[in-house]
């Protein structure tokens, strides 16, 4: 009832659709990029991006897991580009997948992190079964486990020893960047600052960086027993998204300037050389974006 | 016959009154109507008196205009917060050499510069100033100017409305903050586009004459700019100003600046799900269960892409230059005058912007008939990327009711999809005739009819300058329409019902009725 109220009546609809007299063509627009051909991984940029040591791979974890996950399902030839800032993602967190569209848009799509899989089952056309490729449910089961253990001890480990933003970068930067509090890596969760009968409310972390390191030790060395010789984590035959997940972990922690943190890998040899496999593996399936040259092309836009 | 007014009436004692002439004195019976006249006698007679001492005043004064004077010193009196210093640099330009033979007509003058310079100062709220024999000297005087400063700390809340856009503000000024006349002043506003923003400036003159003032500024604002580019820009940056000169006078007023700014494109699309999963491993559970959820929400996150690339921070440091004259009766609906705008500014002094930018604007008012007014103005904008190409925040947008009406806000130019890219190159112009309403030539509503005519473009490097201008000038979106137009100090608001006549097939239109609330109209 509302609507008919509210619409234009006819007549007047029929004297605006007139207008306007005459149409020119579209303004051009040089901003516009080309039609999208291949599918582009937006990541945080590598740790070396200049030309002739470029490595494709994303310093950041979160990131490098997708790179990792593109890559051991069997994907190749995936460009990837670091010049659009996390700003520019969707819900302002890398990575997101661009790729061609299937109703033929000349700007494709895009796909936030939780969209990937369907794509990439789409793109196999076959997904990865009940048992997500693992050699039998106790695995599937023993999997999220491992997958806790890393992404709480480990990534809690290794947020700890990256620089925290300063008190005036969080203040001159108008839309802070969102990072994953530590309290939702560590279980159970830190105590606030304040005390519990204070006034004020409950604020900040009171993590215990020894008791951290204790866990991420013992979790690190649980895992180079857990893998020992075998090719993929939890005896898979083919690697598994838990394989990505902890070749990210791995790789980051290989390359952290922390010593603590780098030495717990870097002396327990299998987990090196499986690192070492696996990132020939990954890094062989993604190109560099031809369209993005070597500075940053957001300037650009 | 006789005239009463020139006749005593017959006398009455005790306390007859026998003046003459009668003056108009009421009759006695009516004491209010008697005490008012009395009061009116009083005031004319005070009048008279005074005005026959300043008659006097001026003959002794003219007579003795070449008399040898000097000023033995010069005294100014209640500037308890002010500097000597500056009070000093500012009266000691004024005053004759001492060498110098002077005059009474040299010390008036003196005088008077003296009184007006230290109005200008916008430190005192009353100069007044008195001529006092000097003690050691015989032929000189000492100038003494009897001052009263104003508050100097100055707080205030206020709602405002304007460029289609109403929020509410606080202000704190604070003035002769150091005693020369700076002025600190710190501004925190919220408002529907403008989110929120923050400004502190500090402001001193720079000059004796005070004609010239500098300020340094810190600012930060944060803009939704969701409506057209699907998106919202933080600024952070400071800025150092120097303004000479005025906008009502023949010269003008110029502003030399530069700018260094942080602009932060960011919060492109607002979050779809109600829940935001971290973890790796959940986004490959929730594939499975939830993946036509996942297809809507990427659908329109794909359309702005672009924007997604623009993303970000940039930072521009900047020069600019501005020259602003504006002769107009009124800034709002001018009767006369005109008013001219010219911008320039280079950027690439550091940071990732580099570009020269010109802006010119102008706007004239002429009275064609009684109540009936022609109002024409125009704008153009020009900005070259110097060796890199240019960033959406530096980019010029066109469209809407301030701008070219019947269009949408910024809805002009370069799109992809959803969202105005900006253009390198634009130029708009209106015509306006905007007369009273019939009868009613007091109120501050008009009628106005309008036609106004415009083009952004993004600047094609490959081909030269007067190819792209030809390019964009032939290529012109027109639209017209009437309105009504409501001055409501201190904003202007229109009315309008119109449509687009010709327009581009990318522009965003508008057909029908458009409010537009502003200051600065085409």
């Amino acid at each position: 009832m509302s609507t008919t109220v509210l619409s234009v009546p006819k007549p007047l609809r029929q004297f605006f659709a007139l207008f306007p007299l005459y149409t020119h063509a579209p303004v051009p627009s040089p901003y516009t990029a080309g039609a999208i051909t291949n599918a582009t991984l937006w990541v945080y940029s590598p740790k070396n991006e200049n030309s002739e040591l470029e490595d494709l791979l994303s310093s950041d974890v979160e990131c490098l897991k997708w790179q990792a996950y593109l890559a051991l399902r069997g994907l190749s030839d995936i460009y990837v580009r670091w010049d659009v800032k996390q700003d520019g993602a969707i819900d302002g967190r890398l990575p997101n997948l661009h790729v061609p569209s299937k109703d033929g848009e000349p700007g494709g799509e895009l796909l936030a992190v939780h969209s990937i899989p369907d794509w990439v089952d789409g793109t196999l056309g076959d997904g990865p079964g009940d048992l997500e490729g693992y050699v039998n449910e106790v695995a599937r089961d023993e999997s999220r486990a491992w997958v806790s253990l890393m992404e709480g001890n480990v990534h809690a480990a290794l947020t700890l020893s990256q620089p925290a933003p300063s008190l005036l970068h969080n203040l001159l930067m108008p839309f802070p960047a969102k990072h994953r509090p530590l309290e939702t890596m560590l279980n159970p969760p830190p105590a606030p600052l304040t005390g519990i009968s204070s006034l004020l409310p409950a604020y900040g972390a009171h993590v215990d960086r020894n008791a951290v390191a204790l866990q991420y030790r013992e979790a690190i060395a649980s895992l180079s027993e857990r893998l020992g010789t075998d090719k993929w984590f939890l005896g898979s035959a083919e690697p598994t998204a838990l394989d990505a997940l902890v070749f990210a972990y791995l790789h980051c922690i290989l390359h952290s300037r922390d010593n603590l943190i780098r030495q717990e890998v870097s002396r327990r040899v299998n987990l090196v050389a499986w690192e070492h496999r696996v990132q020939a593996q990954v890094r062989a399936a993604f190109r560099r974006c031809p369209a993005v040259p070597s500075t940053s092309r957001r300037q650009a836009l | 016959m006789d005239d009463p007014e020139l006749t005593a009436p017959p006398l009455k004692p005790p306390l007859a009154d026998t003046s003459a002439p009668r003056d108009g004195e009421p009759a006695a019976d009516d004491v209010d109507r008697i005490l008012r006249w009395q009061e009116e006698r009083i005031a004319r007679k005070l009048r008279g008196e005074y005005e026959s001492a300043v008659l006097h005043l001026s003959d002794v004064v003219n007579s003795n205009l070449a008399t040898p004077l000097r000023i033995a010193s010069v005294r100014v009196q209640g500037a308890a917060h002010t500097r000597a210093s500056f009070i000093g640099s500012l009266i000691t330009p004024l005053l004759p050499l001492p060498q110098d033979p002077t005059t009474l007509a040299d010390v008036l003058h003196t005088t008077r510069h003296v009184g007006a310079v230290l109005q200008q100062t916008d430190i005192f709220q009353a100069v007044d100033a008195r001529l006092e024999r000097a003690r050691d000297m015989l032929d000189a005087v000492d100038v003494v100017f009897r001052t009263r400063e104003r508050g100097r700390l100055f707080l205030s809340t206020s709602t405002q409305v304007g460029n289609n856009e109403g929020g509410a503000s606080a202000t704190c000024r604070v003035r002769n903050a150091f005693g020369g006349a700076e002025t600190f002043e710190a501004n925190l506003a919220f408002a529907t586009t403008t989110r929120v923003a923050f400004g502190a400036s500090l402001s001193a003159p720079l000059t004796h004459t005070l004609a010239t003032r500098g300020e340094l500024a810190v600012f930060a604002q944060e803009r939704d700019n969701s409506s057209f580019a699907s998106s919202a820009e933080g600024v952070r940056g400071l800025r150092a100003v120097v303004r000479t000169g005025s906008a009502d006078s023949s010269r003008g007023k110029h502003e030399f600046a530069y700018e260094a700014v942080l602009r932060h494109i960011g919060n492109l699309a607002p979050t779809a799900s109600i829940t935001y999963v971290w973890l790796f491993f959940a986004y490959l559970s929730q594939s499975l269960v939830a993946r036509s959820d996942a297809r809507y929400l990427d659908t329109d996150a794909s359309r702005d892409a672009r924007m997604r690339e623009a993303a970000g921070q940039s930072v521009k440091s900047a020069v600019s230059h501005t020259w602003t004259r504006d002769t107009r009766d009124d800034r709002l609906l001018g009767t006369r005058g005109a008013y001219v705008r010219l911008a320039h500014e280079l950027a690439g002094l550091g940071g990732d912007a580099a570009f020269v930018k010109s802006e010119a604007q102008a706007q004239g008012a002429r009275r064609l008939l009684p109540g009936l007014i022609m109002s024409l103005a125009g704008r153009t904008g020009l900005l070259w990327g110097l060796g890199r190409p240019t960033l959406f925040s530096d980019r010029f947008q066109l469209g809407g009711p301030l701008s070219v009406r019947m269009f949408r806000a910024n809805g002009m130019g370069p799109r992809d999809g959803p969202d105005s890219l900006g253009g390198e190159l634009y130029w708009a112009a209106g015509l306006s005739l905007i007369s009273d309403i019939p009868r009613k030539p007091h109120w501050p509503v008009k009628i106005h009819g309008f036609v106004n005519a415009g083009r952004l473009d993004g600047i094609d490097q490959s081909k030269t300058l007067v190819q792209n201008v030809l390019a964009t000038i032939t290529k012109p979106s027109v639209s017209a329409g009437v309105g009504l137009v409501y001055k409501l100090d201190p904003v202007r608001i229109e009315l309008n019902f119109g449509a687009p006549l010709v327009a581009s097939a990318s522009d965003g239109v508008r057909k029908g009725i458009q409010v537009g609330i502003g200051l600065d109209f085409l």
